[in-house]
């Protein structure tokens, strides 16, 4: 019964009318990818979506099916440090943490002191470190502010550090910077967390 | 000038003031229904029919978990804004639409091309596409470094709680 279940499931992947974008070797190697990473539990949409984006960006087949083998076994590596009840939100966060530098020991860190989800900590994470923070500093900054601060607070945190690099500071020294100086006022909540009905910039 | 009016306005509040005969017997009446319609109906459940039903509620609440389902499914509508005064189109394409250029065409006025789109949380991998060959990231998100494709993109993270 459960080898017609996986049976099943690895026909639907590969009768997923979005690979059709891709050329037939790839859409197999890309859906046999798919069937292994849902076989133990991995979340298969950020899988195809990850092929799609290649596809329409040009991409060769190889190169494709080279992204999505190394985003499954990046979302294994996350999902063994966040645990097995973790979303695929929060798996894709992750990788791109960990892909940014973080270590497993930091997202289990982050896992023990924050209550999900922790997607948005975890891609403020990997966003600082995009903005050129050092990842030790990045992760330390994070799990600092983690087990208070609202996901606006942690986005707050990220913008402010942003924009003090942007102004010329060391990413290091505005990442301790802020954190020290109390930029964000976690218990309090800040201005910009608020209106859910205006659309927000990313 | 407003002297007439005053005058009507007089003549209609002397009338509304003018005491109304009532039935003697209205106020025994009244207060009859109202005791009637307030005598409480007490229906005392037997102990293990209460405790069955709050132990019933307690558990569809356990299992719908409405909590959790607000935790995951607080969508945020986001707006993305790219300025190309010399652009003759721009789709926005990521991960939230299938990287299908069609599926999100922006709208432009005097070279701001904006859309509005509405994402579940979660983190999405989105570039800008102009004129239908030119990949740009977004100027104002974060930029995905982990680019495996050769062209820029962007990021951008709906949270769960408090975005």
């Amino acid at each position: 019964m459960i080898i017609a279940a996986l049976l099943l499931v690895t026909q639907v992947v590969a009768q997923d009318p979005r690979l059709e974008r891709l050329d037939p070797d790839t859409r197999s190697a890309v859906a046999a990818v798919a069937d292994s990473a849902n076989g133990v539990g991995l979340p298969v949409e950020p899988i195809i979506q990850r092929a799609l984006e290649g596809a329409t960006k040009g991409a060769s087949g190889a190169r494709i099916v080279a992204a999505v083998r190394r985003l499954a076994v990046d979302l294994g590596t996350a999902r063994l440090a966040l645990g097995t009840s973790a979303s695929a939100p929060e798996l894709e966060a992750a990788v791109a943490a960990l892909r940014a530098g973080a270590t497993p020991q930091v997202l289990a860190h982050l896992r023990d002191v924050r209550r999900p989800p922790l997607t948005m900590a975890l891609s403020v994470l990997a966003d600082l470190v995009a903005s050129g923070v050092p990842a030790d500093s990045a992760g330390a900054a994070v799990l600092a502010l983690a087990p208070q601060a609202r996901d606006a607070d942690l986005v707050d945190f990220r913008r402010a550090v942003e924009r003090d690099i942007a102004l010329g500071a060391p990413p290091g020294a505005a990442t301790s910077v802020r954190l020290n100086a109390g930029a964000l006022d976690v218990s309090s909540g800040s201005p910009s967390s608020g209106n859910p009905a205006r659309p927000r910039r990313p | 000038m407003f002297e007439p009016e005053d005058e009507t306005v007089e003549r209609l509040i002397q009338h509304l003031r003018r005491p109304v005969a009532m039935d003697a017997g209205l106020d025994a009446r009244v207060m009859r229904e109202i005791a009637q319609a307030s005598s409480p109906r007490r229906r005392v459940w037997p102990l293990p029919w209460s405790v069955a039903a709050a132990a019933a509620v307690l558990g569809a609440v356990l299992v719908a978990r409405p909590w959790a389902r607000n935790a995951t499914s607080r969508a945020d509508t986001l707006q993305f804004v790219l300025i190309a005064p010399q652009a003759a189109s721009v789709s926005l394409v990521g991960d939230f639409n299938d990287w299908d250029p069609a599926r999100s065409p922006m709208q432009t006025a005097h070279g701001i091309w904006a859309t509005a789109l509405r994402l579940a949380p979660g983190r999405y991998r989105y570039a800008f596409l102009v004129n239908g060959v030119e990949w740009r990231a977004d100027p104002g998100a974060p930029a995905a470094k982990d680019d495996e494709f050769g062209t820029p993109s962007s990021v951008v993270t709906v949270g769960g709680r408090g975005s």
